[in-house]
Order: C-alpha cells, then structure tokens, then sequence
C-alpha cells in the first residue's frame, strides 16, 4: 500500500509536459493493442458461452442468444460437484499456504538462526522440482498414507508448489516493514508471536493479499496433480472435469465455455480485489535491497 | 482488506462444509441371508456423446431387477479411460466396480492383477452363446477377465448423395478412393473425398491390414511392422493426403472428422457402429438413408479391417464383488445387447440376439455383420493397446514430412523391440 | 534480495536475535554438546517453531519423493513389478536395481537430445518475448497516462483467468477446420494455417500461448521495479539534458537490474517446467514436436503402457539436475555483476 503511493507524484512532474500528442497517440496505441490481445481470448469465451452447443465456431458475435450452456452445466453436469472440490481444495490451501508463508516469510526476514541459509536455499531448490520426478513417488506415497483420491492429499501438494514462493515473497514484504514497530513491541512486552500476529501482521495486508491470490491461482489452474491424484471421478476438480467437455472424442464447446465463464468468475473477483496490491506486493523483496 | 480476508474465510468455511457432506459414501455392499444383492456398484462408462444416454438408463435399469442396488453411473470420456482406471486401480482407490473395457484394454489391466478373473462367477451367463471373436478377447492366461458387449470393425462411410452428385462410384479399391476423390474436389472446390484421421493409429490398422501386414505376429513372436507392407501402408497415408484425395489433422482428428463428414465437407471416412448415432445427428444425413456404408476399399493385398469391441470388466478390489458380477452380467446379457443394437445400431456379441428381427433387420447389421467375421483379429497380448503410440508418432511424423514411410516403419519396429523383449 | 537489509534489521530488532546471530557462530559444526543444543533450542526455538511447518511439509511431500525418484530412476520399476494392492490382493515389489543403466539409455537415445534442444529453445524463447514484452509494457504504463488502471486491469487479465481455461480458449481460436483465426484469415484471402497440425506452427504457437500468459508476471514485477527507481534520477538526468533513450538506458536499465534477475530466474524455472500449456494445447503433437522435457516424462509414468516409473524417474532427476545447474550458473553471473538476492 505504502509503496504503491510513494512513487506516483514523482512521475507526474516529468511526463506531463514532455510528450508530445503524437507520442500520446503513439502511447494509446500500443497499449490498446497490448490491451486487445490480452483481453480477446477471455472476452471470445464469454461471447461463444452465449451460443448454441452447434454454433460454438460460428464468427458471429451474437446471433442466437442462449443461457442454455450455462443451464446444462449446473444441472446437467458435475460441474457443480467439481466447482465444489476445487473450492475446497484450493480455499484450504490458501488459508494454510498464506499462514505458513507468512510464519516462515516472518521469521526468515527476522531472526538469524541455525539453518537459515539452507532454509533459504531450499526455497529456491523447490521451485525447480519438475512435476515429472515428485509425481510417482507422491502418487506412490499417497496411495500408502490413502490420500490419493483424497483433497486433502492435494492441498498437501498444492501447498509445496506454492508456499516457497510465497514466503520468499513474505520475506521481502516483510523486509519493508521497519524493525522499530518490532522492537516497540517487544517494549510493551509481547512475546515474538504477539508482535508477529497482532502488529506485523495487519500491516502487512498488501503482501498477505498478494501471496493469497497467487496461491489461489497455482492451486486453482494446477492440471498434472490433479489429474494424477484425483482418482475417482466424484473428487474432480475443475482442471480435471473440464477435460471430460473437450477431449479427444468430444467437443462440447458450449458447455466448456460456460463452465469455463463460471470458474474464471471468482477468480477474477479474487483477482479485482488484491490487483491493487500485486504491483507492490510481489516485487516488495526484490526492490528493497 | 477487510472484505478480502472476510472472502476468504467464507471459502474456507464453504470449502469444510462441503468436505464434511461429501465424506466418503458407504460402498459396502454384498448379499444379505435371503441372497439379495445391495450396495452401490459404481459403473465407468465409456460410450460417446450420442451413446451415452441409452447406456446410462440402461445401466440405471439395474436397479429394477435388484431394487437395493444402487448403481452409480459415470461417463469417462473413452480418450483418457485407460489411464484414469490405471490411476485408481494402481492406487487403490477411486476405481469403478465395472467398467466398459476396450477390448485391447483387457489383457492389459488383466496382466497388472486390476481385473477379477470371472469363470465360476455369475458374472459369465451361456458362455456358448458368445461370439467366438468377442470371446478371444476376454481371456488372459486362459481365464476369463471380462464379458463381451459389443463387437466391431470398420467400414467406409459415404455420403450417398455427394458421391452421386460427383458422378463418383463407391470405391472398392483405394485406387478407386484417389479417383472418386477427385471427382468430389472438381464438384466442389474446397470439399474433399475423405476424412483421413492422421492423429489416431487405429484407422491405420485397415491401411495395414489392406497391404497384407500386421503389427505383431503374437504366435510366431515376430514383429511384422517393419516388413515391407508396413512400409507400403505408410506410403498409402501418404499418398492420400499428398495426392488431396484425403485431409488430415494432427490433433482434434475425431471431431474435426465427425463435422466435415457431418456437415458435407467431406464425402467420405473410415468409421465404426460406435459413429452410426453421432453422423445421423448431422445435417447432411437428416434422411438417414443417405449415410451409406461399403467395405473399407481394398489395398494392394486385399480388403482388411480391424475387429474391436466393448467388454464389460469388473475390478478386482471391488467392495461389492456379487452386485458387480450380477451388473456386468446383466449389461452383457441378451436384453441388453438387443436395446443397444435397436437404439445405437451397435452389434451384439452373443449370437442369439442376432435371430431378433429388429436386430436382424436392422440395416447396419446386415452389413457389419459379415464384415465383422471377416474381421482381423488383434493379438491379445498385455501390450496390445502400447503398440499403437510408436504408430501414432510416427503417423504424424510421415504426414508432417518429417520422415519417410521406410524410416517410420523401422522406427516403430524398434520401439515394439523395446516393448516385446522376447520378440524377433 | 535483501540480505543486507534484514541484517541490518535483525541487528536493530533488538538483543534476542541478535545474540542468536552471535550464537550461530559458536554452534559451528562438531561441537554440539546436549548442552549447547538446548540452549540453541532456548534462544532459537520461536524462530524455529515458525518455520516447521514449511520445512515439515517439504521435507515430507518433496524430501521423501525426491529420494525416493532418484531411488526409483536406479531400479527397472514400470506399473507390472512395484508394490500394489488391489483390494484385498497384494502384489510385492519385484522390480530390481540397476544402476545407471536407465541414464544410460536416455542419454544415449537421440529423444532426450531432441527434446531437450526444443526444452532450451522453448523456454529462451517465451522468457525473452515475455521479458521485453512485459518491460515495455510496464514502462509505458508507469507514466502518467489517462486510463492507466484500466489497461493495467486489463493486461492483467491474463493472470487472472486460471491456466487451463485460457489454453482451450486458444484451441478453439486456433482450430484448423472452423476457428476463428483461419476464419479471419480466409476473410483476407489468405490459406488457412495448421496451427497446431504443422510441426513448426504448432511450436510457434505454443510459445504464443505461453508468452500471453506470461506477461502479466513480468509486466506487474516490471512495474513494481520501475516504481522503486527513485524518480530524482530521472529529474536529475533530465536537468543534464539526457534523452529518453539515455534515461531508459542508464537509469531504468540498473535500476531494473535486481528484480529482472529474480523474475527471469523464477520464469525461466517455471517455463522449463512449463505442464499444462503444452499438455493441454498439443498433447506434445503433432508427432512429438512440441513435446518439453517434463511432458515427456509425464508421458513415461502416466501414458505409456506399461508406465515407465524408472525411465521416467530418469528424466525428472536430468531436469533437475539441468535447472540446478542453470540456477548456479545464473547466480555466480549475476554476483560477478554485483548483483546479490
């Protein structure tokens, strides 16, 4: 928050009266390009959600307007099940990732103590892990534990894909916050927790929000796990379920695009809310040394 | 934020309540003293988008004949069957009590131990009554794993009305394809003879078969895809689509196929009973009787097709073994073959229902029967259903350019060699 | 990133951590007497308790897969002999240690060479095309100009809509027979495309797909680092008479250096093991054409029959082993720069 306010007015002096109308023109243009392809795919979903299941490939914008896609999906489908599952699945996720995150993001950017650096290290090692070396072995350990099939088997995996991420973000969140709020806490005679939760924490709203969207993201879109560890078919998610309306024998286009409408909805609910945040949030770390 | 944080504890909370009401359904099931069945049989069906819905009430009717049965009824798209019945059967959990099993699939899924083997099981009613063909496919290590449903083969499907308003005959010969294909492009600028499926190696076998060729030889432990015929049947692909008699895809190749022939694009395809349902629903076969279908045209050893099929598998960890053996007796039984023959026009595999007259007289019958017995049969071996991914690859490397016909014969010889150690 | 801000940090954060920076040193390896280890545990033990759960959680779900794929990579395991249970059946393991022979056959077998020359050039590509599209993106719109939120909402958007949605989006655009861009295109006159049927379009838009997804990471870390170049450089610089150009060039370009190095690290990680794009656009088709390393190998376990655990085991370590070896390289580069994270 604090971030995204600071630089703002030092731009404005300079930019205002040095460019030209044609460099505006010039300006405009490419960013309603940019803007164009950015939005079209989205938007083309949308429009084709709207026509009849045969009319899926037709280039009209809108020529026989039908909610029936949408009426199919809710009722017709699993897609109310599947919409479920993720749900859970990604909302747990979210919860745990940002609070684990935010405890090691903390506690990284604060105290120096035996085994950060390989901390450190092990948070940028993750990140490299191919889906195809921990996915056997992770099937294989579910399967043992009876996970698989299971969400909460995904949850456990979803948060290793997203966490070292985010704490590393915390981090330089964190970072940014001065240490002198710390120490007046511990004056008044908070324990490291209670500084933690009850002072660091709300100032760092922004970065919580940040690291939540891009938790909620990995989990929401993630393909290969949940394909893999979702076994039956009553525990699909939707990056599972949605397979079943376009696959290499069928092409229900309609109700892919509806139920595709429905999902990308939330997401970008969540995503309206923090976007504020992102710019400042997600580079606080990187910026700051 | 504040709004943010109340958002996602109001996930969260969704998130719980739901796990706490979809908490694992009881699946135990069995017989009770008076020898009732009950419980709940889950049933993987992979059946089409035309299909499914017979399959579904058929499967739900179930429950009429053994009213504590319930029996759950879920569609997975044929495409990712096999690999999603792995995953679950290999993890133990997840899996269906019966499925709907290609019938390459059974000795596969058998040979890993996922299959209950059926002889002596209710599960097996007239044995006698089974297509020998339809049989073979069934049996593993000389037991049973599974009961026949459906059998089939190919055939050339054509668009009765283009082809004679070209001036075209149907063709007998894929010489006689390549000229009834020009004259379909010379009527029509842009339209095209035939739909060649480039993206699935299934139709290849009938190119194969047409050269005199196999994949395997199972019995005498040789691989015969890089003899001579295995060359000439990819020279054959080739040759259709560089010659324009045919179009092709890489990928999407099922649907592309069903619309262009659906909609007039193209005059021709190669196809099985399970596309009989799906074509009619096609503007250009509105009149049904304009859907004709012919042998699959002869190549230069002669005229060949592959027999496939649906059998009816029951999973080995089964919770309710009895109520699965019953169900996949029941879908294999005569009375159900006749509904999917009436509704679907697919072919039973026992021979009685055959002597039905709404089966027999049903024209699609007629004519795949006979093209079902003379049929080629695949081996049934564990890997029969792996030897067709090097196929697969090397397809569209032949059609992309990317490689000779000689070439992608030999290397897909040497991708089986890797498969079939004991092979020559 | 911030090492030396934290330290600092930590030195005013007050006595606790910083006698538990003065008692890492003396906790130096071979002498951890019980003694010592409580009071280590004494003075450490909140710090530690804060990051159990992440280190608990990895080492569970990445520690034990991770030994147990390179464990697997050195047997002959495939679906037929590992340890399963079906119902009430149990199959034991069968399968056998082999050494090195499965590194032996990927290395020596042209299609790991294939692949991973098409992995490389993949992942250059789509890093450097998002890198600069998202740098001059974001330098356009860190300057005062009308509209400036909603282009940032919209160009955006990308991110906001989840992966695999956005990739059958763009199948059903790039449909050969009936999309809509050979619809476009056939409206101009112009031959339809094979978009995804011709060995080179298909890589060509595959990377198209990846770049449009990519660039709203970088535009928005771009942004963030643009905006923490202090603007009296630019006011100063403008006072000296340097051009746009000169600007950009002399002051944007350090300025950014810190966060691209972060950002194109993490992007050229995550391109490298870039799953659904590639999945689910192509299937790694036509042919194997577009086939990256990780599909590949997600190919061996899950597709092929009988499933390669081993071979694939295989090619997840030489991923891993390439990327971590790429990390270094990149980082010893970038601190020869003088640049730290």
């Amino acid at each position: 928050m604090s971030t995204n306010t600071q630089t703002a007015p030092t731009r404005k002096v300079r930019a205002r009266g040095e460019r030209s109308p044609l460099a505006s023109a010039g300006l405009h243009l490419t960013l309603l390009v940019a803007t164009l392809v950015a939005v079209f795919p989205p938007l083309w979903l949308v429009v084709t959600s709207f026509k009849p299941k045969t009319d899926a490939f037709d280039t009209s914008v809108i020529k026989n307007f039908t909610l029936g896609n949408y009426s199919h999906v809710v009722s017709d489908t699993q897609f109310l099940a599947w919409l479920g599952n993720s749900l859970v699945v990604v909302g747990i996720t979210t919860v745990v990732g940002v609070f684990i995150s935010a405890t090691t993001g903390y506690a990284v950017s604060r105290f120096r103590f035996p085994g950060l650096r390989p901390l450190m290290w092990l948070l940028l090692i993750t990140q490299m892990f191919p889906v195809a070396v921990l996915i056997v072995p992770l099937y294989n350990l579910l399967a043992s534990l009876g996970m698989l099939n299971q969400p909460v088997g995904l949850v456990i995996t979803y948060l290793t894909v997203a966490v070292p991420f985010c704490a590393w973000m915390m981090k330089g969140y964190f970072d940014g916050i001065p240490a002198e709020i710390d120490e007046a806490g511990r004056v008044d005679g908070l324990t490291p927790f209670g500084t933690f939760w009850r002072l660091i924490m709300p100032l760092a709203k922004p970065g919580l929000a940040v690291t939540a969207f891009y938790t909620f993201i990995t989990g929401w879109g993630e393909v290969a796990y949940a394909s893999a560890f979702m076994t039956g078919e009553e525990n699909l998610t939707l990056a599972g379920g949605l397979q079943t309306f376009v696959n290499q024998y069928t092409a229900d286009w309609g109700s892919l695009t509806a139920a595709a409408v429905l999902i990308a909805a939330p997401a970008a609910v969540v995503f309206g809310l923090v976007q504020r945040h992102l710019v400042s949030g997600l580079t606080a770390g990187a910026t700051k040394s | 934020m504040r709004r943010g944080i109340a958002a996602t504890a109001l996930v969260a909370a969704l998130g719980l309540t739901t796990a706490a009401c979809g908490g694992g359904g009881d699946n135990q099931g069995g017989t009770d003293s008076s020898g009732e069945l009950s419980g709940t049989v889950t049933f993987w069906d992979t059946s089409n988008e035309a299909e499914k819905a017979t399959y579904q009430s058929l499967a739900e009717g179930f429950t009429k004949l053994h009213p504590k049965v319930k029996v759950k009824y879920v569609n997975v798209p044929f495409g990712e069957a096999n690999a999603k019945f792995k995953n679950a059967a290999g993890g133990n959990s997840g899996a269906p009590d019966v499925m709907r099993t290609e019938v390459a699939w059974v000795a596969d899924f058998a040979s890993l131990g996922y299959l209950a083997p059926l002889d002596g099981t209710r599960a097996i009613e007239n044995q006698g009554d089974w297509l020998p063909q339809a049989a073979a496919s069934t049996k593993f290590d000389d037991k049973t794993y599974a009961v026949p449903q459906v059998i089939d083969t190919m055939a050339l499907f054509y668009n009765k009305k283009m082809l004679k308003d070209a001036g075209a005959e149907v063709p007998t010969t894929l010489e006689a394809l390549k000229d009834a294909s020009a004259k379909v492009s010379k009527k029509w600028p842009g339209k095209s003879g035939l739909y060649l499926r480039g993206d699935d190696p299934y139709w290849f076998l009938s190119f194969l078969y047409g050269e005199g060729g196999d994949m395997v030889d199972a019995k005498g432990k040789k691989i015969t895809i890089d003899d001579p015929s295995g060359v000439r049947a990819y020279k054959t692909i080739k040759d259709l689509v560089d010659s324009k008699a045919a179009i092709t895809d890489a990928s999407d190749g099922w649907n592309n196929m069903q619309n262009a022939f659906k909609s007039g694009k193209v005059a021709m395809m190669l196809n099985g009973p399970w596309a009989i349902a799906d074509s009619r629903s096609g503007a250009e076969f509105k009149d049904p009787k304009n859907l004709g279908i012919a042998p699959v045209p002869a190549g230069s050893a002669g005229q060949g097709s592959p027999q496939g099929g649906w059998n009816l598998s029951v999973y080995a960890g089964s919770k309710n073994l009895d109520a699965s053996y019953e169900f996949a007796k029941y879908m294999s039984s005569a009375k159900v073959q006749q509904t999917t023959t009436e509704k679907l026009s697919l072919l039973p595999t026992r021979l009685s229902v055959y002597t039905k007259p709404s089966v027999s007289g049903n024209e699609m019958v007629q004519f795949f029967k006979p093209a079902v017995d003379k049929a080629v049969e695949r081996p049934w071996i564990p890997q029969g259903n792996a030897l067709f991914e090097p196929i697969r690859l090397q397809m569209a490397n032949v059609l992309g350019g990317k490689t000779t016909p000689e070439k992608a014969a030999q290397e897909t010889g040497d991708a089986y060699r890797k498969m079939l150690k004991d092979y020559k | 990133m911030a090492v030396e801000t934290s330290q600092s940090v930590a030195k005013a954060a007050g006595a606790r951590s910083a006698r538990g920076r003065g008692h890492r040193t003396d906790n130096t390896p071979g002498s951890p007497g019980p003694g010592r280890l409580r009071r280590a545990l004494s003075t450490h033990w909140y710090a530690w308790s804060m990051v159990a759960p992440v280190v608990a959680v990895i080492g569970v779900i990445i520690g034990y897969p991770l030994v147990r794929g390179v464990y697997l990579s050195l047997t002959d395991a495939n679906e037929a002999n590992v340890e399963r249970t079906i119902g009430i059946n149990h199959i034991p393991a069968t399968y056998e240690f082999v050494g090195l022979e499965n590194y032996k056959a990927v290395l020596t077998d042209n299609v790991f060479w294939d692949r991973l020359g098409w992995t490389v050039v993949w992942t250059v590509s789509c890093v450097a095309l998002s890198f600069t599209l998202g740098l001059v993106l974001a330098t356009m719109l860190n300057r005062k100009i009308k509209g400036r939120t909603f282009y940032r909402m919209a160009l955006i958007l990308p991110w906001a809509v989840p992966a695999f949605v956005s990739v059958f989006t763009w199948r059903l655009l790039f449909n050969e027979r009936s999309g809509l861009f050979n619809k476009l295109l056939a409206g101009g006159g112009i031959d339809a495309i094979s978009w995804l049927n011709d060995p080179t379009w298909a890589k060509v838009s595959v990377i198209a797909v990846n770049v449009w997804l990519g660039v709203p990471f970088m535009l928005v870390a771009m942004l963030g680092g643009l905006q923490s170049i202090p603007g009296e450089l630019y006011e100063a610089a403008e006072m000296d008479g340097a051009t746009a150009w000169q600007r950009f060039r002399h002051i944007t370009l350090p300025g950014l250096r810190p966060v691209s190095g972060t950002v194109i690290l993490l992007s050229s990680i995550w391109t490298f093991n870039m799953f659904p794009v590639i999945f689910l656009l192509t299937r790694g088709g036509p042919g194997d054409a577009t086939e990256i390393l990780v599909t590949y190998a997600y190919k061996l376990s899950f597709v092929v029959s009988p499933r390669d655990f081993a071979g694939s085991a295989a090619w997840g370590v030489l991923i891993l082993a390439l990327l971590s070896l790429f990390a270094v390289a990149y980082r010893r580069a970038l601190r020869k720069q003088g640049d730290m994270w």
